[in-house]
């Protein structure tokens, strides 16, 4: 079977420091997978790498086949690609609304300058992710730390993506946020869309993916079922201190 | 249907250049003379200016110091087409706006590496560069230190220069806003938000930038060439000047950056006030008062007299509002 995502023997050093070491995995399609591993193990690095926003040193990211790493971050979110922020990175200066308008804009100057935006898209997209119509124009900055992941998320669904790279979905959010956000990812599981969640909230990690990836310093140390992973010797000593 | 916003905007726009038009018989009637209707042409040319700064740096916040690099091609493209090889205007002034263009592209080449004050600088050598250049490069043809003088004008007397500088300058304030009005405008501002986020939508901010320099180039390049032949003259330390630079920018500022007409009102404002502070302080230091006015400004209402307008429209409205 070929893999949906290939990640191959990813390098990335920063400086001195290398942020992924040789790292390697897959994802198939319609597959969901949660990447675990203490804090600077790479696990944003390698969502960084996958959307070109850094350049590898060596290795290689391949999406249903095709070599991604001499591709621009559009072009590879043109193909089906696309993540969130562990930091949210809204438009501030734009309301609700108009972040999401951004998502939506198809990468053709013509089109921008031809064809009007539409507001029930838009709209349809900020329900979707939870929002309340009223939500709609407000400004980032009068927003819970929940309306900006929720935020993030729509934007990342408006690039109409077959896979999501979802980094720290849930820091910040109350039980309630995290309810609401679990049910949105479980509807797009189960409509077929592959996913890689980062997460450090475990418990609600665990209900939304099919297999669990392991990494510190950069290196895969445990990849296959959650409990597997969780129990595996090398993953307790790094990721929970036991 | 128009929209409600859509409408007060038409309203405005049709107060606006009625007003524009009218300025010269409101001028006439004060008793005004030939003198001030000159001092609006520049006044247009300088709006022109100020929106093609404003359409790259006060929406994607590429702040450009080169700005009159940009200008001077225009100017001089023109001018050496029409004064040295007889070319007719209405060939070389094109020609001269497409140049301007493929110039704007060179321009748009740091625009992709890098950002902020790193990019201000390298536009400001653009600027010095070609101060350099056009005394060095074939002087027989640019005119060297002297520039060119004579050049064809295209209308005669204060009046009708001022009928072409106005119409011009609307023309280009309405194709620029209706371009705004679009999802580029949008897309634009975006940029100056979080240039990565744009990228993380999925958009080619290269293509984007590409636009804005494009569309802001051809409009310094229409304005740097008919300036040159509405002065018949260039005067290159004039023209690549570290002043005229900063007119232009505190033009956009102070009228009020990434509006339309906020450019326009800004450089009507500087260049009125420039001349009229001209008995008093008849040199240089008149730029020092500009900055200090722009610097008061600033801190009370950064987004400039535009702003400041409709406060002041708002707060008459809620007092009468209150009282009936
Ligand atoms: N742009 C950068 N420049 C230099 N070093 C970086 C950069 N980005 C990440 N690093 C370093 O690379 C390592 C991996 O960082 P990364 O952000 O990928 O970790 P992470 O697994 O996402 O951690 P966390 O759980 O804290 O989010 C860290 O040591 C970090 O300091
Ligand atoms: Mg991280």
């Amino acid at each position: 079977m070929n893999a949906h995502l290939e990640i191959s023997n990813l390098v990335k050093k920063f400086g001195g420091l290398t942020a992924t070491n040789n790292m390697s995995f897959d994802v198939a399609r319609g597959e969901s997978v949660g990447l675990i591993g203490p804090n600077g193990a790479g696990k944003t690095t390698v969502f960084s790498l996958i959307m070109g926003e850094h350049r590898q040193n060596s290795g290689s990211i391949s999406f249903d086949g095709t070599e991604l790493t001499t591709l621009p971050t559009h072009q590879r979110i043109n193909r089906g690609i696309s993540r969130t922020y562990q930091v949210p990175r809204p438009f501030s200066e734009m309301d609700v609304r108009g972040n999401i308008r951004v998502g939506l804009m198809p990468n053709s100057i013509w089109q921008m300058l031809t064809k009007r935006y539409d507001p029930d898209r838009e709209l349809e997209l900020a329900l979707s992710v939870g929002f309340a119509e009223s939500d709609l124009d407000k400004a980032p900055s009068e927003l819970s730390m929940g309306d900006l992941r929720k935020l993030e998320l729509a934007r990342t669904l408006a690039t109409n993506p077959e896979m999501i790279l979802l980094d720290e979905v849930f820091a910040g959010l109350t039980v309630g946020e995290i309810a609401q956000i679990t049910d949105l990812l479980q509807q797009k599981r189960e409509a077929g869309m592959s996913m890689v969640i980062v997460s450090h909230d475990l418990r609600s990690l665990q209900p939304l993916i099919d297999r669990a990836v392991a990494i510190t310093y950069g290196s895969v140390v445990a990849e296959g079922k959650y409990d597997d992973v969780i129990a595996d010797e090398a993953v307790r000593s790094a990721y929970l201190g036991l | 249907m128009i929209s409600k916003p859509l409408l007060r905007s038409l309203i405005i726009w049709a107060i606006f250049i009625i007003g524009m038009l009218l300025l010269p018989k409101i001028f006439a009637l004060l008793g005004f003379s030939k003198g001030n209707l000159r001092t609006l042409i520049q006044a247009c040319y300088l709006a022109i200016f100020a929106m093609s700064w404003d359409f790259i740096s006060g929406r994607t916040g590429y702040i450009s110091f080169g700005h009159p690099f940009l200008v001077g091609i225009g100017a001089y493209t023109t001018a050496i087409l029409s004064y040295r090889f007889d070319v007719p205007v209405m060939y070389s002034i094109p020609i001269a706006v497409i140049v301007t263009m493929i110039g704007g592209t060179l321009f748009f080449l740091p625009a992709l590496r890098i950002k902020g004050s790193y990019f201000a600088l390298v536009t400001l050598a653009f600027m010095e560069l070609m101060y350099q250049l056009v005394q060095v490069i074939r002087p027989d043809l640019t005119g060297g230190t002297r520039g060119i003088s004579g050049i064809e004008t295209l209308t005669r007397g204060a009046v009708n220069g001022y009928y072409l500088a106005v119409s011009l300058m609307l023309v280009i304030a309405f194709v620029l806003w209706a371009i705004l009005k679009t999802r580029i405008g949008t897309a634009l501002s975006a940029i100056a938000m979080n240039e990565e986020s744009v990228k993380g939508s999925g958009l080619s901010t290269t293509k984007l930038k590409l636009f804005a320099f494009m569309v802001s180039a051809c409009v310094a390049g229409i304005g740097g060439a008919f300036l040159a032949h509405y002065n018949g003259s260039i005067a290159p330390r004039a023209l690549f000047d570290i002043n005229f630079l900063f007119t232009i920018i505190v033009a956009a500022l102070i009228g009020g950056s990434s509006t339309i007409i906020g450019p326009m009102i800004g450089a009507f404002f500087l260049t009125l006030l420039l001349e009229k502070l001209r008995p008093w302080l008849p040199g240089a230091e008149r730029y020092f008062v500009y900055g200090g006015i722009a610097l008061l400004l600033y801190m009370y209402q950064p987004k400039g007299l535009y702003a400041i307008f409709w406060q002041v429209v708002d707060r008459f409205r809620t007092r009468r509002g209150g009282q009936s």
